[in-house]
């Protein structure tokens, strides 16, 4: 055991030097069994080359900036067990479909501008005063968009998805389950404002239903079951007499 | 030269920061806010936040209750005006947030739901089932995004506070994207930076949590208050250090040793696993020091059960510690005990601020974990700091947003040659540097070890002293340090090594401050001064930095108002 | 980086490569799954030239007498069944169903949705087949 080792190989690329990135190998010790690859990219950069560049912080799979392509998949790197892939190597690339910026990271500026695009905030018609309390909702009432709400951003069903990959117009994924999100909850009101964004050509519409965004999503949003949800609901909205009405 | 100019710059994307943003727009749909974050604001460390935010809702409840758990909490050395302040506010700010779409976890009559949590008397704690911080940060996030008012800079590295004739007005920022560096002024800066857990090695906290804020304006001539105050956690998970929340024995999880024994019954009978922080991780070391916790590849531990309380109800509160253990552990929790250890977590000191967030530099105001605004004393109550983000985010807002609409707007000219400075001095001490040949991760990781052992659960002047010297000898190695990446482009190593400098600096203030309270209060435990006193230590440190090694310390009277000072006994 | 701190910096963007769909199982069923389209498209084409054939006057013309319609509906028969297969899958994903307040777990939708697929196709058979006679 004290002297296991994996072979790490990482995308390296620095746009002031490279034309095109390139992958590095690495050999470090698997020292211990609960490693999982930021681990192993940790101990790179602090042993061995520091100036390998990606993004972490929480490591416990929860605010979502480790997300890298392990040998082929999606994945938040702080979750992906290195005990997993050995004694094979592991390759770790930028998430896919995004342009790289550096190393491993990645530009998701296009992201950001999604999630605000489809108003991910409580919209009422009447706000009602703070003196007057909560709202009154039932865990049931939860229930209905809890999945939705589980999103953190980590851009691995963005990196899954074929058809964002070949058009970055389309609102992707996380986006239109958040839509969603807002759009089931009790105290919202605003469905008919984010109408626009989502039944956009870009938006639900675009999607095919590959369904790779929800076998690779860590938090079990199921984005691809909002998206072809939000195509049923957005079609009864049009076919239905009152099917409008908020 | 021109700059990015504003009323209100926030640094910090984290629940005060982003909270205090939205406060000084609400204050006044006018004022133009900029929001400076070293990483996208929902990857803040807010969001691990797991357990709930304390806000006295139900009836059954009351301010006084609430204010005296966290005073007795505190030790005493919460300031008391300060603390029956904040029990008021949390209230209406946990409403707001509920205004605002965050899924608080309901009543079966649909009103917010509270649990039981350590060192508070009553069921006070709102939570949204265990990923609180969570959803309470990606709600505020999201809100935010309607406020045309507020600029982000994402992934922006503030460096250093610009200060022009005893006035804060701004900031020199890297942005990581391009590496340039920026100066970004406003008439009011407020520092919501978070806390500084990367100082130790075995910390809940997450990479980012490196106390910059505390740096900054501890270099700018700015107090650092209570540093000696450092909360370890009872049960984290060995080798990862995650936290597994106090909501688990909130809702009824046994702490047992290797004997199968619940211990806790030989130091906190009457609060059993309900007990304060503090004393319960005292508890646990004093257990493995005597022999009883189980041994493990990752050290030593104790067991945290809650197999007794089923399926059902671990799946509809604890949902997030079974995905954990199944993650991190590889066990169900359903049916396995979870093996835990006392691992840092909270920073009780921090930049000093008053009520609404004023420091002593003009212009200047700090909330959330990297201030301490006299809330949380000697030891902080779980489930506070959520609701002080909120509460003290939120005055802080306002407080600046009243401030500017009289102050003037900073002069170009001296910020210019700031910028100027700041840029030379980074670059002469990491970009452009020749002949360095120490490794960063190397002088981290020794300083991390160190701290958890010198400045750790239990603490005695030797350790503490042999710490200063420990301390004073990497930072003679920080400056022969060695960046290999000549990038500019997004390039980590730099903040790391920028990062590191501040943490070097705060660890300092944290043992200097500990050296020189002898005695024993709240988190601070001395082994050679076992005992609380009151007569020379019901103070505030502060400590103000000097072109010494150690820093100047001056104390401050504590404010008592209604509670006077017990023996603290659970 | 905020739109206003918009910078020059370089990106690489890795081309998307026209083999996308066979670098995972799941993309080339997905493919599969769009592909089976296509034949049953051409089939109720096909069809409905037929229909139109039929339509002519009591020449006598049956369908199943053209080798080739049948061979060809031989064919499309797995491509018909898989269509029909993913699709009534999708139903369980996509169908909110609410039964005495509760929601109905996706798998009995599933169910359902086959076991109705099975009853029509034995009532549509049997209709033919009791026309035919
Ligand atoms: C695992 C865990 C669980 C917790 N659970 C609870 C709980 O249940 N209840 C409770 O009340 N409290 C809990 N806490 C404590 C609480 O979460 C934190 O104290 C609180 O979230 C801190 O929020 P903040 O806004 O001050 O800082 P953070 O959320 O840490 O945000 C800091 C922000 O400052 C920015 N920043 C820092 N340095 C720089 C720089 N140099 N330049 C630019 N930007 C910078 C960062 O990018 C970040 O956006 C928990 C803490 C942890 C670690
Ligand atoms: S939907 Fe899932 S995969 Fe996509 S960003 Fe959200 S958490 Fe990540
Ligand atoms: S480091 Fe936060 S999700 Fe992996």
């Amino acid at each position: 055991m004290a002297d296991k080792r994996i072979t790490i190989r990482a995308t390296r690329f620095d746009p002031e030097k490279d034309k095109s990135p390139r992958l590095q190998s690495y050999d470090i010790p698997f020292s211990d069994d609960s490693m999982v690859v930021l681990d192993a990219l940790n101990y790179i950069k602090s042993h061995v080359d520091g100036s390998l560049s990606y993004r972490w912080s929480c490591r416990m799979g929860i605010c979502g900036s480790c997300g890298m392509t392990v040998n082929g998949t999606p994945k938040l790197t702080c979750s992906a067990f290195l005990r997993d892939y050995w004694p094979r190597s592991v390759t770790v690339t930028p998430l896919n479909n995004f342009p790289i910026v550096r190393d491993l990271v990645v530009d998701m500026e296009d992201f950001m501008h999604k999630l605000k695009s489809i108003k991910p905030w409580i919209i009422r018609k009447q706000e009602i005063p703070l003196g007057a309390g909560e709202h009154r909702q039932t865990m049931d009432q939860i229930g209905e968009f809890r999945q939705f709400s589980q999103c953190i951003n980590c851009m691995l069903c963005y990196a899954a998805c074929p058809v964002y990959g070949l058009d970055n117009e389309f609102l992707g994924p996380a986006a239109i389950a958040l839509a969603r999100r807002y759009n089931l909850d009790s105290r919202d009101q605003g469905t008919k404002e984010r109408l626009p964004m989502i039944a956009h050509p870009d938006g639900i519409w675009e999607c095919s239903f590959v369904g790779e965004c929800s076998v690779v999503c860590p938090k079990g949003v199921d984005p691809a079951k909002a998206i072809q949800q939000t195509k049923l609901d957005t079609t009864m909205r049009f076919v239905l007499p009152y099917g409008n009405r908020e | 030269m021109d700059f990015e100019s504003y009323d209100v710059l926030v640094v910090g994307g984290g629940l005060a920061g982003i909270r205090a943003a939205i406060a000084v727009v609400e204050a006044n749909p006018r004022l133009k806010v900029a929001m400076v974050s070293k990483v996208y604001p929902m990857r803040s460390h807010t969001v691990s936040a797991e357990g709930g935010a304390a806000a006295v809702l139900r009836p059954e409840d009351s301010y006084e209750t609430h204010a005296f758990d966290t005073i007795k909490g505190s030790d005493y050395l919460a300031d008391q005006d300060v603390v029956e302040a904040f029990v008021r506010e949390a209230p209406i700010e946990v409403i707001q947030m509920e205004h605002w779409g965050c899924p608080w976890s309901r009543e079966p009559d649909g009103k917010i739901s509270a649990r039981p949590f350590g060192g508070m008397t009553t069921w006070r704690t709102c939570f949204a089932a265990d990923k609180t911080g969570f959803h309470m940060l990606h709600t505020v996030f999201q809100t935010s995004l309607k406020f045309d008012q507020i600029h982000r800079h994402d992934e922006a590295f503030a460096t250093k506070l610009l200060v022009e004739d005893g006035r804060c007005v701004g900031v020199v920022a890297i942005d990581m994207r391009s590496g340039k560096f920026d100066a970004i002024t406003a008439k009011a800066v407020i520092l919501a930076t978070g806390g500084l857990g990367r100082v130790y090695a075995f910390t809940t906290n997450g990479n980012i949590c490196t106390g910059d804020g505390m740096a900054l304006a501890y270099r700018a001539g700015v107090g650092l208050k209570d540093m000696e105050m450092v909360q370890f956690h009872p049960t984290g998970l060995p080798f990862t250090g995650i936290l597994i929340t106090e909501a688990v024995r909130g809702e009824g999880g046994y702490l047992t040793n290797k004997d199968g024994e619940r211990f806790l019954k030989r130091y906190v009978p009457n609060k059993m696993e309900l007990g304060p922080r503090d004393i319960i991780s005292r508890a646990m070391t004093t257990e493995f020091e005597e022999g009883r916790g189980f041994e493990g590849a990752h050290g030593k531990y104790m067991h945290l059960d809650v197999r007794h309380l089923g399926e059902a109800v671990i799946d509809s509160k604890l949902p997030f510690m079974r995905e954990l253990g199944r993650e991190f552990v590889g066990i169900d929790i359903v049916h396995d005990p979870i093996p835990v250890r006392p691992v840092q977590h909270y920073m009780m000191g921090g930049v000093d601020a008053d009520i609404s967030g004023v420091t002593p530099l003009a212009g200047l105001y700090a909330a959330g974990e990297c201030a301490n605004v006299g809330l949380n004393g000697g030891n902080r109550l779980g489930s506070n700091s959520l609701s002080e983000c909120l509460v003290f985010g939120a005055a802080a807002g306002r407080q600046a947003a009243d401030y500017v609409s009289s102050a003037r707007a900073p002069g170009s000219n001296p910020v210019g040659a700031m910028l100027k400075d700041e840029t030379a001095r980074i670059e002469a001490a990491y970009l452009d540097k020749k002949g360095g040949d120490e490794r960063i991760g190397a002088i981290r990781e020794e300083m991390q070890l160190a701290m958890d052992v010198g400045a750790g659960v239990f603490r005695t002047r030797e350790g503490l002293e042999k710490l200063t010297k420990q301390l004073g000898t990497l930072r003679d190695r920080f400056e022969k340090i060695k960046i290999e990446d000549s990038s500019r482009t997004f390039n980590t190593e730099l903040m790391a090594a920028m990062e590191l400098d501040f943490m070097l600096e705060v660890a300092d203030v944290i043992t200097y401050s500990a050296l020189a309270r002898e005695e024993s209060r709240g988190a601070h435990s001395r082994r050679d001064y076992p005992e609380r006193d009151d007569a020379k230590y019901l103070k505030h440190t502060v400590a103000f930095r000097t072109d010494d090694i150690s820093p100047r310390l001056e104390y401050r009277d504590v404010r008592i108002t209604n509670f006077k000072p017990q023996a603290r006994t659970y | 980086m905020s739109a206003e701190a918009e910078t020059a910096t370089r990106t690489y963007r890795p081309p998307m490569g026209a083999g996308w769909w066979t670098r995972k199982g799941h993309y080339f069923w997905y493919m599969v799954r769009e592909f089976t389209a296509l034949p049953l498209a051409l089939w109720l084409l096909w069809l409905l030239y037929e229909i139109q054939r039929a339509g002519r006057g009591p020449s006598g013309y049956y369908p199943p007498n053209s080798t080739a319609f049948v061979i060809f509906s031989a064919i499309c028969l797995p491509f018909a069944l898989y269509h029909s297969f993913t699709f009534l899958k999708l139903a369980g994903v996509i169908l909110r169903v609410k039964l005495l307040d509760k929601p109905l777990a996706s798998g009995v939708i599933v169910a359902t949705m086959f076991g109705t697929w099975l009853v029509a196709s034995v009532v549509v058979g049997a209709v033919l087949i009791g026309f035919g006679r």
